[in-house]
């Protein structure tokens, strides 16, 4: 399979946060949720994505042109969505698309108007007096407009109302139809890749946990509960973002480790979102609570 | 020179719906004015053409043009030399409409319709319709001073953010104001060389191209500036 954006061994530090070689690739014609808690990493990375940051190490390609060399023609093909509107809110779309559409060797004024008119956004009204959800319209339009081989989104759904986000998931999941494509879709609300992605990425502390199909991941982990002195011994230590209360305990475990485990003990496929939250238990050694 | 134009159009039509009106406004008042008063009125029509340049900040603040920056297929160093030009233009055209509008004023003299022709003030308006060095000298010079002062106030600005502003504007009007002091201590003690400020020239030819040099010197300064701010901000991220 093609690589559509391959990121190796991306190191980035500022004041009390730093990137730690993160690597991952998404395969063309799928969509990847990129998750993980607020400060974990995520809008960071994008942004060296797009030569936004600049990296301290490691290597970016997309479409297989380097991030930094080939910066401009890489954005040439690439729509982006940011979690807030980066227009002149004063402009109405006509004229937002008067400003952008010379940018872009392949922007099609047609296509764009009628995503406008598909997404029922008003023409005459200024884009700053437009709701959440319109304002991530009108960014997808225009990420649309320009042929974009490759749509990156960072914290769309925030904020989104719940018809706004499923509307949203929809038009992503219209888009990747084109196999050409790809989405990067960069989110803490999980529910939103369990929708729609097919690969997923969870980086935690700027550090990739888990890179690879969202199908792996949720046959992968398990969530387990129980009495705590039912745990052999050797299961007891790897298990992730344990917890012990009154009655019992609950933590995550990878499936792999379910074997031997004793019947008294209950466990179910964890969800991301449950393994997001066991993730950053752990780092909270909630184990000695 | 395709992405310089490219960003300085997208500068533009973002400042146009709110500037425009305002410009055509301050324009016809400033070209009435002109015709019954005085050509040299025409001049302040570059102080209007700063409203095409003042909001551009703000708008770029408030509707986080940076992540736009980050995300137009543009380099970087282009769109900051692009603001430059662009500054330098908005002052290119409005010195050449106040050129002009002080010609038709000038050679309308529309004073002569006002009442009361033998009185005072009418003598005052009807003395500067007869020399056309003062209008000149006006319509340069302010252009002059105005690309100078914002191009470097631009630059201090995108160089070390806008919320310093005012700081800057401070130190630079201290450092110019020792200066003067200095300069004028020296005058006093007779210890500075003495200065023969050339003659300007009568005819249109030599005053034409003496307005040329000044405009090419300006061009000059302002594409200076952007290039020191472009290399500047390059080394930072968006």
């Amino acid at each position: 399979m093609e690589n559509i954006l391959e990121i190796s061994g991306l190191n980035k530090a500022y004041d009390g946060f730093a990137l730690k070689d993160v690597s991952f690739s998404l395969p063309k014609g799928f969509i990847m949720g990129f998750v993980g808690e607020n400060g974990s990493g995520k809008t960071t990375t994008i942004r060296s994505i797009l030569n936004m940051a600049k990296i301290d190490s490691g290597k970016i390609t997309v479409f297989g042109l380097d991030s930094v060399s080939d910066t401009i023609e890489i954005k040439e093909r690439l729509g982006v969505v940011f979690d807030s509107l980066y227009l002149a809110e004063h402009l109405n779309i006509k004229q937002i698309e008067q400003q952008l559409k010379p940018f872009y060797k392949d922007w099609d004024s047609g296509e764009f108007f009628r995503r406008i008119k598909e997404f029922d956004l008003p023409e005459n009204k200024k884009v700053g007096d437009f709701s959440k959800g319109m304002k991530m319209k009108l960014m997808i339009a225009i990420a649309l407009s320009h042929n974009a081989e490759l749509i990156i989104l960072d914290e769309p759904t925030s904020g989104l109302d719940p018809v706004a986000r499923d509307e949203l998931l929809d038009i992503l999941t219209e888009y990747i139809e084109d196999e050409n494509r790809g989405v990067l879709f960069s989110t803490h609300i999980t529910a939103d890749v369990e929708r729609i992605a097919d690969y997923v990425t969870i980086l935690h502390n700027g550090k990739v946990w888990y890179t690879g199909t969202k199908d792996e991941l949720s046959e992968g982990y398990a969530v387990i509960k129980g009495a705590e002195n039912d745990i052999p011994p050797e299961i007891k230590s790897r298990l992730i973002g344990f917890h012990a209360y009154r009655n019992g305990f609950d933590a995550l475990i990878k499936t792999d480790d379910l074997a031997g485990i004793p019947d008294t003990l209950e466990y179910e496929k964890a969800s991301i979102d449950e393994i997001l939250v066991y993730i950053a238990k752990e780092d909270k050694n909630e184990r000695h609570s | 020179m395709k992405d310089i134009l490219k960003v300085m159009r997208f500068d533009f039509l973002t400042a146009k719906p709110l500037a425009f009106r305002g410009f055509i406004i301050v324009a016809v008042i400033c070209f009435t004015l002109s015709l019954f008063f005085s050509p040299l009125i025409t001049s302040y029509i570059t102080f209007a053409v700063l409203i095409f340049i003042i909001p551009l900040q703000s708008v770029a603040d408030k509707s986080s043009f940076n992540k736009l920056y980050g995300i137009l297929p543009v380099k970087r160093k282009n769109i900051t030399r692009a603001r430059f030009l662009y500054l330098f233009l908005a002052y290119f055209f409005a010195e050449l409409l106040e050129a002009v509008l002080a010609v038709i004023s000038f050679n309308l003299k529309m004073y002569k319709l006002l009442p009361n022709q033998d009185g005072e003030a009418v003598q005052l308006f009807k003395e500067s319709f007869e020399d056309t060095t003062l209008i000149y000298v006006m319509i340069i010079g302010v252009f002059a001073f105005i690309c100078l002062m914002f191009s470097y106030m631009e630059m201090m600005a995108q160089i070390f953010g806008r919320e310093n502003e005012m700081k800057i504007i401070l130190i630079t009007l201290g450092v110019l104001t020792a200066i003067a002091i200095l300069l004028s201590v020296l005058n006093n003690y007779d210890m500075l060389p003495p200065i023969n400020v050339p003659k300007l020239p009568e005819d249109i030819g030599g005053r034409t191209i003496v307005a040329v040099i000044i405009n090419v010197i300006m061009l000059g300064i302002c594409l200076l500036f952007g290039e020191i701010t472009a290399s500047k901000l390059a080394k930072r991220e968006l």
